[in-house]
């Protein structure tokens, strides 16, 4: 059975008269290949592509609000995300699967997935950012990391993203995105999203968020307090690799890489995001 | 002799764009699952979850009840409706193990995969629901996965009749290679582990099975490579006459011997159409297809040289896990290593011993390069090994070692005869082509900041267009070239393209011996009811035996115009020229008839001015070509390939130190092919080549947990190279002209995958001589590099 809501009230009723048999799909590019792969056989899609409320982009003066169907190929390039959360335009354009994938691909079911190894919650995360749900209860607004602590496998179907709100970041704000995969076709090993505020050369803060090393992506920013207030250095930038890498519990293990491998790769991812905020990495990939 | 197109005119050595190319990209092609028939049924196949198990029952009553199903059998009903799949290459006649291979598992599934249970029904989805509703008892057993263990004393036997698990062992002898090792200044031991890849084509195997009941016979539309030979297995496993089944193979998405035939599906889903009387379909899916393996292999290369570098001696014990028997051709990839040895090198001492080993993995089938490719990996990993020992340069040393151009013909000291070749030659223009000095410059530059520059080369002997006697892989093949009454020709030939269009390849070379536009010529493939009887494409081949024959049958077809065109003009066949298809005579002033009007007449005056030659304008020819020889020598050899081409692949690669990765910066291919009939053709074999050799080195890879469980299901896993991460090659061709086939003809699309593999292994150990890591172990994933590395800077820490 398919059905196409055309507002938020509908689809929610909707939900909640179903059973555990349906899905819901906006751009499919999460759930299709399951489907066409016969993992999952879903009864009923309930398609939330006809809904207007979650669409759109707007920015006020402390909040850029994103509808989660905005695919990622806008994330990529409106306006007011490229100015204001430029790490997240730059994010989405690290994306696999090409033009079709970012034109189809939505940046709520990108969230709602809750892939370690995709690359947009690595960049949420490091950027404070916060979600809306809509469930049967009602509304309720919740950091993006208190989402990703609550759920283990996506969000289901018990509720409906229906905005992603992000602080702009400031014109000083320095903000780094690093990748690290074995071929052009492949899943990140180590996805390293960092903000930075420098206080002269001395660094003020720093906030980084390690995706596709362990099933959720870690957020590292208090263990690099003693960092703080002084400036960076190579020396500095090896400690927050160590840091980094330390921070990594249990490290997924896939054939991408085996987990002694991907704890170590999310801190030099780390270290290279950070290098990329500071304008630090030079074309040398290697520490030589 | 009559005259043609100028040579000036001729499409032969041209680049013309393959007329096949255009429907694939705009999207048009009919591939096999393209095909729909009203009322047609689908077809999921249960595959068993265990390596290895006793199958204790199978009950289909849950499947039977849903709606829209209208069979289910389980592996015993299907074993009492047929005979064993009969195999593609019977191990039996090279003095292997063999037995009966059931359609389905029986009682017993021998590996993780194997089809053990068959649901037809109105839709894919309900008859992959249905399947899920069948309760397969299983005793799991434990599994033979690792092929050390499976050759160890007290090894559970796979197939329980057989002694031991060596589907076959051949050793490859010559000469006194122990004296050589005895005499030798310097031995060099190289371990290379060859993993588990594939050749996964885009198009997954697809069978359309349609009952006709005019004829009360099958037609199957099927992805397959040799539509002949395979309607005398599915006639033999069916018990039907052959007659009584047709194949058609459309347009192919790729094949590389995977499509070659041997699978269970093909008769299987022929089995059901038999029994439903209705149309039936299966499409393979991305899991299904990785489970054909390909190359696993561990060798133990020794090699021992005289004080001058000139190797004496060549030992090489290797194991090929080739996984459960199966009809499918793989197992034969792991003869041709041993066969190909010592590949373009002179030692003649040789001793190799090759084992084939069977486990409970998924089986093989052929993969381009058919066993080669591992040839080449060893050898040239060794041959890089030996060079850094010596401490000289691998050009050296490869230039030293290599057969001269003189020598040819070459007898090889497995028995093979090389036609003809310049290996040094071809290894010179691939460095040239790459700029092999500006990379050692840039290279040390690069040191100096830190950075680890890699170039590695590789040669790659590639025996092309083989022939096995007693079997249906056969050294000839059979075209027809038919001219109707307006003029245009239809050449129907017994080899098939596998994407590689051959067909355009053969459309030149009949072009010309007609002296017509190519754009009259259409070619005709792989329908076994209009074809001559032929043998499909594998090794390399269809060019030269399909080409071959074309060109015989044209000329026979020429011969019968230009009698009657000499009719009609009144004067002698030696003094007609033709030129944009007008016959002029120099002998007849201004008189002229048109190529048209002459085919024309050849039709319909057959009792005046055509009475010179016996309608129609057809006529069918074979090419066999003439330097295989099935004849033992003195030592029960035989030279079972006419061509042997030849390449160099070079690769200049970024091992990123601190993560592992590596990053590919140029690279190129010099080829011999001998006559390039079309350079856009074989060059686009060369990079699909160097594509999939570069993707089996870095990252393809099919992996299986303890338990013989397949964990790589879809390109997540199974990640192959993008255009991103590929370089444009750089291509050169280095031509020596076979000199017994067909305008020099040597085979071009099975070369190049173990060479470029190599060549890339050989980079990243070049990249890493500094840091004193060598690995030989594929794939080179980033976490093996890392951890190779890593292993290195503490093991200096140590000391």
């Amino acid at each position: 059975m398919y059905a196409r809501p055309r507002n938020l009230e509908q689809a929610s009723e909707l939900l909640a008269s179903l059973s555990s048999g349906a899905v819901i799909i906006a751009g499919g590019q999460e759930i299709m290949p399951y489907i066409n792969y016969g993992v999952m056989m879903p009864d009923v899609y309930v398609d939330i592509g006809g809904i207007d409320a979650l669409r759109g982009v707007s920015a006020e003066t402390d909040e850029v609000s994103i509808g989660p169907l905005t695919v990622h190929r806008d994330i990529q390039n409106v306006e007011e995300i490229v100015e204001r959360l430029p790490l997240l335009a730059y994010a989405a354009k690290q994306i696999g699967g090409g033009m079709q994938v970012h034109n189809r691909g939505t940046i709520g079911g990108n969230i709602v997935a809750m892939h370690p190894l995709y690359d947009v919650a690595p960049a949420l995360l490091a950027l404070e950012a916060e979600v809306e749900l809509l469930s049967e209860k009602g509304s309720q607004r919740m950091s993006l990391s208190e989402l990703q602590d609550l759920s283990n496998h996506g969000l289901g179907t018990s509720s409906i993203l229906t905005k992603i709100l992000v602080k702009p970041m400031s014109p000083t704000t320095l903000w780094g995105y690093y990748k690290l995969k074995n071929s052009a076709g492949a899943y990140g090993s180590a996805n390293a999203a960092v903000v930075i505020q420098l206080d002269g050369e001395n660094i003020k803060s720093i906030r980084v968020a390690i995706g596709a090393a362990t099933e959720k992506v870690v957020v590292v920013s208090g263990n690099l307090d003693s960092y703080l207030g002084g400036p960076y250095s190579s020396e500095v930038g090896l400690a927050i690799q160590k840091t980094c890498s330390d921070a990594i519990g249990e490290p997924l293990s896939d054939q991408q890489g085996d987990g002694v491998w991907r704890k170590a790769m999310a801190g030099v991812a780390a270290r290279r995001a950070t290098e990329m905020a500071l304008g630090k990495l030079n074309n040398s990939s290697s520490k030589g | 002799m009559t005259k043609g197109k100028k040579p000036s005119e001729s499409y032969v050595g041209k680049s013309v764009r393959a007329k096949e190319a255009r429907a694939p990209l705009i999207g048009k092609a009919k591939y096999t699952n393209d095909y729909s028939f009203e009322g047609q049924l689908y077809a999921y196949i249960l595959r068993s979850p265990h390596a290895a198990a006793k199958i204790n029952s199978v009950d289909l009553s849950g499947a039977k009840k849903i709606s829209g199903v209208h069979l289910a059998l389980c592996g015993r009903d299907v074993f009492e409706h047929t005979n064993g799949i009969t195999d593609h290459l019977n191990p039996a006649i090279f003095g292997g193990k063999s037995t009966r291979l059931p359609i389905m598992a029986v009682d017993e599934a021998w590996c993780y995969g194997q089809p053990v249970a068959i649901v037809i029904a109105e839709d894919e989805r309900t008859a992959r629901y249905a399947a899920s509703r069948i309760q397969v008892d299983y005793t799991p057993k434990e599994p033979v996965v690792d092929a050390e263990k499976a050759i160890a004393k007290g090894a559970r036997s796979v197939v329980p009749e057989w002694d031991d698990n060596v589907l076959i062992y051949v050793p490859f002898m010559n000469g006194d290679t122990q004296a050589a090792f005895d005499q030798a200044d310097k031995i060099v031991t190289t371990d290379v582990k060859i993993h588990r890849f594939s050749s996964q084509p885009m198009e997954t195997r697809c069978y359309n099975a349609v009952w006709e009941h005019d004829t009360e016979s099958i037609t199957l539309y099927g992805t397959c490579q040799n539509p002949h030979p395979l309607r005398l297995v599915l006639a033999e496993t069916l018990r039907m006459n052959e007659n009584k089944i047709r194949i058609i193979a459309s347009t192919i998405g790729g094949a590389f011997g995977l499509k070659m035939h041997g699978h269970p599906e093909e008769p299987l889903i022929c089995l059901m159409t038999k029994l439903i009387r209705r149309p039936v379909k299966w499409v393979e899916n991305r899991e299904e297809c990785l489970l054909i393996g390909a190359r696993e292999q561990q060798h133990k290369v020794e090699m021992a040289f005289d004080s001058d570098g000139n190797m004496t001696g060549l030992r090489d014990h290797f194991l090929a896990n080739i996984g459960a028997p199966s009809a499918c051709p793989g197992w034969g990839m792991a003869f041709l290593t041993g066969l190909t040895m010592p590949g373009p090198y002179k030692v003649e001492n040789i001793d190799v011993h090759m084992n084939a080993v069977t486990t409970n993995k998924p089986s093989w089938n052929a993969a381009r390069g058919y066993g080669k490719e591992s040839t080449a990996i060893a050898l040239e990993l060794a041959m890089d090994n030996a060079a850094r020992q010596f401490g000289i340069s691998p050009i050296d040393l490869r230039l030293k070692n290599f057969i001269t151009k003189e020598q040819f013909p070459y007898p090889s000291p497995t028995g093979l005869v090389y036609d003809s070749g310049d290996y040094g030659g071809v290894l010179l223009k691939a460095l040239e082509t790459i700029g092999y000095e500006d990379w050692k410059d840039k290279q040390k530059a690069a040191l100096a900041e830190g950075r680890h520059i890699g170039i590695g080369m590789a040669f790659e002997l590639t025996p092309e267009g083989g022939t096995i006697p007693g079997t249906m892989v056969a050294g000839y093949d059979s075209s027809s070239v038919r001219v109707g009454p307006d003029g245009t020709v239809r050449v129907l030939t017994g080899i098939t393209s596998p994407g590689t269009h051959n067909g355009t390849a053969i459309a030149q070379i009949v072009a010309d011996e007609l002296g017509i536009d190519m754009d009259r010529i259409e070619v005709l493939q792989g329908d076994t009811n209009s074809s001559p009887y032929g043998f499909g494409n594998y090794s390399g081949r269809s060019t030269i035996v399909g080409g071959g024959s074309a060109a015989l049958a044209a000329k026979d077809v020429r011969d019968k115009i230009n009698a009657v065109a000499a009719a009609l003009l009144e004067v002698e066949i030696d003094t007609l020229s033709l030129s944009e298809g007008v016959f002029s005579s120099s002998d007849n002033g201004d008189a002229t008839v048109t190529f048209a009007e002459v085919c024309y007449a050849s039709y319909t005056r057959a009792y005046d001015v055509a009475m010179c030659i016996d309608p129609p304008l057809e006529a069918t020819r074979t090419f066999k070509p003439p330097g295989i020889s099935h004849l033992p020598d003195e030592n029960g050899r035989i030279n079972p390939y006419p061509s042997y081409s030849n390449a160099v692949y070079v690769v200049v690669c970024e091992v990123d130190t601190e993560t592992g990765k590596i990053d590919l910066l140029s690279l190129a291919a010099a080829h011999d092919c001998g006559k390039v009939i079309n350079p856009i053709l074989v060059e686009g074999q060369v990079c699909g080549a160097f594509a999939m050799g570069l993707g089996g080195a870095l990252t393809e890879d099919v992996q299986y947990d303890a338990n013989g469980v397949q964990l790589t299901k879809s390109f997540k896993d199974y990640v192959m190279l993008r255009m991103a991460d590929m370089p444009l090659v750089g291509m050169a061709h280095h031509d020596s002209p076979n000199p017994d086939n067909y305008l020099g003809l040597k085979g071009a699309g099975e070369a190049g995958v173990g060479g470029s593999a190599a060549a890339l292994v050989n980079a990243v150990n070049n990249a890493l001589e500094p840091l004193e890591v060598v690995i030989h172990e594929m794939p080179l994933t980033p976490s093996r590099v890392w951890s190779a590395i890593q292993n290195a800077n503490n093991s200096e820490g140590v000391k």
